[in-house]
């Protein structure tokens, strides 16, 4: 009688799938379908960014690490320019300042927009996404006005920004957000409190303090397990000490500390309080200032490296860059938070079932773009 | 109606001729036809309602070049299918690739000949005709399996698989919430199901609601069945929150993955065909079948009246909330009243029983399907076995139960 | 308590001697350590340990190289999310010889930075659980952000081009 044995599949959900948010590979080693180990390959949209860097001035860069977290430029651009203008000693003026505060936080809305959204679409609920998407095109406009490109701006240079926003900007921006607030509700309503929703996030791919941060994970996801870390209150740069908001954290409401859901619900909440932010910004925001008074001429920061954190909407991004006086940098490394939040996926997946693991995928909320960079 | 439809051609002088069998053959075979044309046009109509409907529900319009408001889109659409490249994966099983999406069709089909869409319109008039509809759509079960393992892909494996053991544990409170009202009524026969649910009657048999003797206001007990059989019906033909087997965000299509062009197609077809079927088990068991709501023409008048009357109050919220002025349902509400009252015969006409009833109430059901489909996410599988063995199936116990102590209690059978 | 870079430097250079070099404060906006490559795993593992510092997060690790033929390097930036004070650390490597020890075991978040340090400067990692090409393919031939570097004609039978 030939005997039956059991082993175990090794999956592939490929590079191209409708869930991996990007070009990523996940290597799944399935027991039924219960996982027993996740293997992340990566590097299916590597450019090579760092090597360009490399060989561009230092104003050149700037489109270039937009391009890396493509659904936040305004976010990547924004820790550049901040690192080289630190490396130089630029004092800017007070309207470039909450211009790009302003920017910033509605890019942060924007792109926690896309999160939500998708992970929804991940669990099956497809109706959220189009309502998240709304609210993104007007943010778009937003930027459209003020840049000239919905996604990849070339907006925030060093120095200052790139040209002043249009008359009409700052009574679209109070419009949007006099709309916006009540929408956060209507998603509140149709997929946090949904039953379905609850059991297909909550308690599944608890991260632990510990684990969070052992791993390097920043941002929401480790906000969401309880650890209180937030660059923009624990090193605060440009002028966020001046506005108040309240940094949201993972308690659990629907399962335990950690899990997808809480991952997903401190996004929901950070939306609202960038949506404060704004509002702040907008009515603090300076009538004077030549957006382009501090932009140098020639931009040869001195000999010397800097490390600088900026609080992206994926986590902490990094920029440490070397330069040696010319106006070519030496070495331009990006420390992408998606980088590190992607690899704690064995830690916390393994042992849950595919479905989930799509979910836990979904609530990590990666960009490849700038894990690949 | 086979019988009926050869008499009327041997009728004719010309076709006089042909004898009983030839003419008897001939009906059956424009029966078929007309039933197969039937789901065809339904699934064609369905695949454009279903975009316009989740476009509404998701602030955008849908389908709106090809013809006006985009009628013709499916049309486009199965022109596409039809001249696409068959193609099949190498290392595939190519026969049960072949055969798996046709049983799946055919399983389907076949279903609607024991469906009575009105009183004269019947194929066959089974004396086991629920149980005939509901044992060949279990067939599906098989079509699905060897589309899944012939694909030779992991993937399309895991959904057959779920797919497999999500429809056979739904078979059985699905057959038992059936059984409850078979006791009511005491017949498997589909016409008679619907013809033991004329007339007016109280709601819940001693609660003094004029509503009419469908099933679905009968007992507590089978207004709860009904809903317990429309969730599994649900879970049945594989549609949101049960689709994990051809769950878009996870396994691609699912177990239809590796079907291109003309075998895609007849997935869709055969989805929107069970998808009909089960809208037409819900209104022949439970909500009336062919029976108009109203019994005579007077109660057409008085029911348009009250609803005219929710549509005043709709309309002043409406207004009251947005500061819109909401006109359709008004202004529609307020024609159809007017027609009732000043034609009579448009009235006699709604209160009698036909086709159009049972359109109107399975387009409904189609509806909340939809609706279900575009809100809901989907459940995991062992979720979806969960509610299957251990919520859903004992309720539809106790249904049975329940049902059998309400006839007891309110008369209906004596000891 | 928050502790200064110059305190977190006498520490280090009390408990480990000779492997903690000098403390570079010019030039740098992150006042660095520099460290021994052999002895950069017990250090980490002091920092992380102790009762005084508990560097528990590693923010970033980087490969980097300042021109095509002094020595490469390898930076750490660390920051303690206890006692919120950073510190940051540099080793130098030989460049044929890039051999350093892995700090995988000690900060998860080391187990991928390493592997790009590997896959785009060639650093070897010793005691790296699994160190393999993360960004680039497998068989990729050379390491592409050292200065030095020259792309190889062919890669499996493509040819690539020369960016002018």
């Amino acid at each position: 009688m030939a005997r039956l044995y059991a082993e175990e599949m090794v999956l592939n959900m490929g590079p191209q799938h409708p869930s991996t948010h990007g070009v990523l590979r996940l290597k799944l080693t399935t027991d039924g379908e219960i996982v027993s180990h996740i293997e992340p390959v990566i590097g299916y949209l590597h450019r090579s960014f760092e090597k360009h860097a490399e060989n561009l001035e230092y104003q050149m860069v700037t489109p270039f690490t937009g391009r890396c977290d493509y659904l936040a430029a305004m976010g990547s651009e924004h820790g550049y320019a901040m690192a080289v203008e630190k490396m130089m000693g630029i004092e800017l003026p007070e309207r470039v300042e909450y211009l790009r505060v302003i920017f910033a936080e509605l890019q942060r809305i924007a792109s926690h927009l896309v999160a939500v959204g998708t992970f929804g679409l991940d669990v099956g609920a497809i109706t959220p996404f189009i309502y998240c998407f709304r609210e993104r095109e007007l943010i778009l406009d937003l930027f459209e006005m003020a840049s000239g490109a919905r996604l990849l701006y070339n907006y925030i240079w060093i120095g200052g920004l790139a040209h002043d926003v249009p008359p009409g900007f700052v009574e679209k921006t109070y419009e949007f957000l006099d709309n916006f607030e009540k929408r956060v509700a209507e998603y509140n309503q149709i997929l946090s409190g949904n039953k379905i929703f609850i059991e297909r996030a909550a308690d599944i791919g608890v991260m632990t303090p510990e684990v969070a941060i052992n791993y390097g994970v920043t941002g929401p996801s480790l906000r969401a397990s309880g650890v209180n870390i937030d660059i923009r209150r624990t090193q605060p740069y440009s002028i966020y000490d001046r506005f108040e908001f309240d940094v949201p954290l993972g308690e659990g409401a629907q399962g335990t500390v950690g899990d997808s859901w809480d991952r997903y619900y401190v996004r929901v909440l950070e939306m609202q309080e960038s949506a404060k932010i704004v509002r702040q910004a907008l009515d603090q925001l300076p009538v004077e200032g030549d957006v382009q008074a501090a932009v140098p001429r020639r931009i040869r920061p001195p000999k010397g490296e800097i490390y600088f954190r900026s609080e992206n909407p994926r986590g902490e991004l990094g920029y440490y860059i070397v330069s040696d006086g010319k106006n070519v940098p030496v070495r331009v490394k990006m420390r992408s938070p998606a980088f590190s939040n992607l690899s704690v996926i064995n830690e916390i997946g393994h042992g849950w079932m595919i479905s989930d693991v799509i979910a836990i995928l979904g609530s990590l909320d990666i960009v490849l773009g700038e894990i690949d960079r | 109606m086979i019988q009926s439809l050869a008499n009327w051609i041997l009728s004719f002088d010309i076709l006089s001729g042909m004898g009983i069998s030839i003419a008897w053959s001939l009906s059956l075979f424009i029966v078929a036809a007309l039933i197969f044309v039937f789901v065809a046009a339904n699934a064609i109509v369905l695949v454009y309602i279903e975009r316009k409907v989740s476009a509404f529900m998701q602030v955008r319009l849908g389908p709106m070049r090809v013809g006006k408001f985009g009628t013709l889109q499916t049309v486009a659409d199965a022109l596409k299918l039809l001249q696409k490249e068959d193609i099949i994966p190498d290392k595939a099983d190519k026969i049960l690739f072949t055969i798996g999406p046709w049983i799946i069709l055919v399983a389907s089909v076949v279903t609607f000949a024991a469906i009575p869409f009105s009183d004269t319109l019947l194929a066959a008039n089974m004396n086991i005709g629920l149980f005939y509809v509901v044992s060949i759509s279990s067939i599906v079960v098989l079509g699905i399996v060897m589309a899944g393992w012939a694909s030779n892909n992991k993937w399309s494996l895991y959904g057959a698989m779920r797919s497999a053991a999500q429809i056979i544990s739904y078979e059985i409170p699905v057959g038992i919430t059936l059984i409850s009202v078979v006791a009511v009524v005491g017949s498997l026969n589909l016409q008679t199901i619907i013809e033991s649910q004329a007339g007016v009657g109280n709601l819940f048999h001693w609660i003094p609601i004029p509503l009419p003797n469908w099933y679905i206001f009968h007992s507590p007990f089978l207004f709860v069945a009904a809903f317990v059989y429309l969730i599994g019906a649900t879970a049945e033909i594989n549609r949101t929150p049960f689709d994990i087997p051809e769950s878009e965000s996870e396994l691609v299509a699912g177990f239809m993955t590796e079907f291109s062009g003309l075998r895609w197609a007849l997935f869709f077809l055969s989805e929107y065909a069970n998808a009909t079927l089960v809208a037409f088990l819900v209104s022949i068991v439970f909500l009336g079948g062919w029976q108009s709501p109203f019994a005579n023409y007077e109660g057409v008048q008085i029911g348009f009246l009250v609803i005219s009357l929710f549509a005043i109050m709709w309309t002043i919220f409406v207004k009251v909330k947005t500061k819109r002025l909401s006109f359709y349902p008004l202004g529609l509400s307020i024609i159809i009243t007017l027609s009732a009252w000043l034609f009579p015969g448009f009235a006699i006409w709604l209160a009698s029983p036909g086709l159009f009833w049972m359109l109107m109430k399975v387009a409904s059901i189609i509806f909340l399907l939809m609706w279900f489909r575009w809100t809901f996410p989907r459940l995991r599988v062992d979720q979806l076995m969960y509610v299957s063995w251990k919520v859903i199936l004992p309720l539809s116990l106790i249904n049975l139960m329940g049902v059998a102590v309400w006839m007891w209690l309110s008369g209906e059978i004596q000891f | 308590m928050i502790v200064t870079e110059q305190e977190i430097y006498s520490s280090l250079s009390t408990k480990f001697g000779e492997s903690i070099g000098d403390f570079i404060t010019e030039e740098t906006f992150n006042p660095t350590v520099l460290v021994k490559a052999g002895t950069l795993a017990d250090v980490c593992t002091y920092l992380k340990e102790s009762e005084s510092l508990q560097f528990d997060s590693l923010m970033s690790l980087s490969g980097h190289d300042q021109d095509g033929e002094s020595e490469l390097s390898v930076i750490y930036h660390l920051y303690s999310t206890v006692l919120d004070h950073y510190c940051t650390l540099k080793t130098f490597v030989d460049r044929e010889e890039a051999v350093i020890a892995s700090v995988a075991n000690i900060y998860r978040t080391a187990d991928w930075h390493e592997r790009e340090a590997y896959d785009l400067y060639g650093i070897t990692f010793t005691g790296h659980p699994d160190l393999k090409r993360i960004l680039l393919e497998e068989d990729w031939e050379g390491y592409p952000l050292r200065k030095d570097y020259v792309a190889a004609e062919f890669y499996r039978g493509m040819r690539i081009e020369k960016v002018k």
